[in-house]
């Protein structure tokens, strides 16, 4: 209910199943593969940008990964998390993030997040999602009788 | 270990053949040529070392707001507007309103009350997310935030110390510069800065060992500055030094620090003029440091070789001499090696791209004992045609060791065979003005000294190339041959000193034809008319390494 899905996003549930709440935005070139058999679970209201991949077992809610940024399977994505543009998260063991934490640089150093601004970005995300619902149908080249 | 070229610029030294190039220390003195500059007066080539640079304007990389260079100075070099830089991640903050306050839950909240938000507005950084409100600045207003936090700056214990001192010296100052013997125009320096009254009293300093200049009479200053000296009382500080500096505030906390994060990177910290923090967490925001732009000029003759425009945004040049519009692009390959990186691209699709790299590497290859032949690319950026000679270039006479030492390491080396005669490159044109390329590929070469080698195309490493010649002519392109034989002992880079000349017809009304090659001629002659200059200039052409190998492991085709 009210996910975007760009046409050149690739969901790809290969082993198991993929369940994507609402309100998400996934962009061109993102990549969400789930190559485990367990049920792999997407929140509500997070941005998957441009060229990123995406094979964390859970994801909570209102998250941003940013541009290129690669999240291996053995981490797990809490709620309100950044993984910043380009950003290769790679743990050695099973790990999960904690709230409001923000990836960044080539390093991927964390620190975390205050929570400052998060309405105003959240606002920010409704009105990304309504402005794609609105253009997306109209340049789909494939499905051009829906949109038109 | 891709084959490349670099040029070489004298820069001012008297002889002008270059240094051999197997030294290291060599390697400062080519370069490639998008980093030359041309000089149409001395004739000559200039290179960032040589050039003198000087600064144009001033700019912030943020706003690209241009900075007249008058508040460069009264802003220490900051930007005056609202641009900081985040100490944490170093990228450019943003001012953002905090969020609206929220009574009702977030999920129908409208849209925020006001375009501009609600206050107190805090610096944001988009990257890593870091805001004022940790170190505990925020701002009523969102515009003019500098002035807003020029109260901040003021009221640190160093500017405060530093305000003291200025006091203190002041009257000491003027009365030493009023009495002073130099030049006039310090005797305006009565009623102006401090500031300028100390650096300028500061430069009539006594020095030992350095007899003080003076214009007027010498010793009367000399007694009256000793006079004034014992005068100073002492100056009281703010803060007890002592305490101030010590760290042991410092101490404390890193005794009791937690992880290696805490404590302020070098990076975050080194752009901080003052002594900053230690800990990651007390880093303040920092005004975005000016950038300035940068003109050139010839060291010799002071024409004015690269001068940006005046707008900031702008990335163009209002003089743009640069070498590559004056000399000839060269471009070295090596066909065996491209064969041999298409036939493994045909071949294998599947290895990673490490392996793909490293064989593409060993493709390319100089095996001890083998020869090879590598392609020059000549790119004419003239307006006319021009007819190229190439050259080895003569080492300098080298101190001997000994007689053995050095016939072994002549005979060690390796040899280059060069297109001793000359040919020519066509002019630049516009694409469309092109013949035909077929014509240009049947021209006979004349005065080939060796068999001649006209591939097709070229570009086929498999092509009977194995002589020395021209190979292909097209547009303003030529690309010749040369051969490099390596015999067994060899070791090393093969990289060789080339000398290029060329002789192109100019209009101005200058001297006749010389056909020396060696050192830029121009000798000066009374005819008119168009006239055939020569220019030449050294390069250095680094084919790889040699690889020592007993039988090769690719079957390079030739």
């Amino acid at each position: 209910a009210g996910t975007i899905v760009h046409p050149k996003a690739t969901i790809f549930a290969i082993a198991g199943p993929i369940v994507i709440g609402s309100g998400c935005i996934i962009e061109e070139g993102a990549i969400i593969v789930n190559r485990r058999k367990e049920v792999m679970r997407i929140g509500d209201d997070n941005l998957f940008e441009i060229g990123c991949r995406v094979e964390s077992p859970t994801v909570g809610n209102c998250n941003t990964i940013c541009t290129r940024a690669r999240v291996h399977h053995t981490l797990r994505i809490s709620s309100y998390c950044v993984v910043g543009a380009g950003v290769l998260v790679v743990p050695t063991e099973d790990e999960m993030l904690d709230e409001y934490t923000v990836i960044y640089g080539p390093a991927a150093e964390r620190r975390v997040w205050s929570g400052r601004g998060k309405v105003q970005e959240m606002d920010l995300r409704r009105k990304h999602a309504e402005y794609l619902r609105e253009m997306l149908p109209k340049f789909n080249r494939l499905r051009r009788g829906d949109g038109a | 270990m891709a084959p490349k070229i670099e040029y070489y610029c004298p820069c001012l030294s008297e002889s002008p053949h270059p240094p051999p190039p197997n030294r290291p220390s060599s390697s400062y003195s080519f370069h490639p040529l998008h980093n030359l500059f041309f000089c149409e007066e001395c004739d000559a080539v200039r290179c960032n070392r040589c050039v003198s640079v000087e600064v144009s304007g001033y700019y912030c990389p943020n706003c690209l707001f241009e900075v007249p260079s008058a508040s460069v100075r009264a802003e220490k070099n900051r930007c005056a507007r609202n641009c900081f830089l985040c100490p944490n991640c170093r990228n450019t903050l943003t001012v953002v309103p905090s969020d609206p306050p929220e009574d009702v839950d977030s999920r129908m909240s409208p849209i925020v009350s006001t375009t501009l938000g609600e206050p107190p507005f805090f610096l944001y950084c988009n990257h890593c997310r870091w805001d004022s409100a940790e170190v505990g600045i925020t701002f009523e207003k969102p515009t003019g935030l500098a002035a807003q936090l020029q109260k901040f700056e003021d009221s640190a214990p160093e500017s405060l110390e530093f305000e003291r001192l200025k006091e203190h010296f002041e009257p000491f100052l003027r009365a030493s510069s009023s009495s002073s013997a130099l030049p006039s125009a310090s005797s305006h320096h009565v009623h102006t800065n401090p500031i300028t009254a100390a650096a300028s009293s500061a430069l009539a300093r006594d020095i030992p060992g350095v007899g003080k200049y003076n214009p007027l009479s010498r010793s009367r200053v000399g007694r009256e500055k000793g006079a004034h000296r014992q005068e100073y009382p002492d100056y009281k500080s703010r803060v007890e030094v002592g305490t101030a500096l010590s760290g042991e505030a410092d101490v404390e906390f890193l005794r009791h620090l937690e992880t290696v994060s805490q404590v302020a990177a070098l990076e975050q910290r080194w752009t901080n003029s003052w002594v900053s923090p230690l800990s990651a967490s007390d880093l303040k925001p920092l005004r975005i440091p000016l950038q300035s732009k940068k003109s050139k000029r010839c060291p010799s003759c002071r024409h004015i070789l690269i001068k940006p425009e005046q707008k900031a945004q702008s990335v163009r040049f209002k003089i743009k001499l640069v070498a590559a519009n004056y000399l000839p692009a060269i471009a070295v390959t090596l066909p065996h090696a491209q064969a041999a990186i298409e036939m493994l691209k045909r071949t294998s699709k599947t290895t990673s791209a490490a392996a793909q790299a490293e064989e593409q590497q060993a493709a390319g290859a100089l095996i001890a004992g083998h020869s090879y032949s590598f392609h020059l690319a000549f790119t004419n950026p003239l307006y006319d045609p021009i007819q190229i000679r190439l050259a080895k270039a003569i080492a300098p006479a080298q101190t001997a060791e000994g007689d053995e030492a050095a016939e072994r390491a002549r005979r060690s080396t390796f040899q280059i065979q060069l297109p001793s005669a000359a040919f020519p490159v066509g002019a630049f044109a516009e694409a469309w003005e092109y013949d035909d390329e077929d014509e240009a590929m049947f021209l006979d070469d004349d005065g080939m000294e060796v068999v001649e080698a006209r591939g097709k195309k070229g570009k086929d490493g498999r092509g009977k190339t194995r002589s020395v010649g021209i190979v292909e002519k097209r547009a303003n392109v030529t690309i010749v041959s040369g051969e490099v034989l390596i015999p067994k002992e060899a070791r090393g880079d093969v990289k060789f000193n080339m000398l290029v000349s060329y002789t192109y017809r100019s209009d101005d009304p200058e001297p006749s034809e010389e056909a020396q090659t060696g050192t830029p001629s121009r000798s000066h002659g009374a005819n008119k008319g168009p006239e055939m200059k020569n220019f030449s200039f050294y390069t250095v052409v680094d084919l790889g390494s040699i690889m020592y190998r007993e039988e090769p492991k690719l079957t390079a085709d030739l």
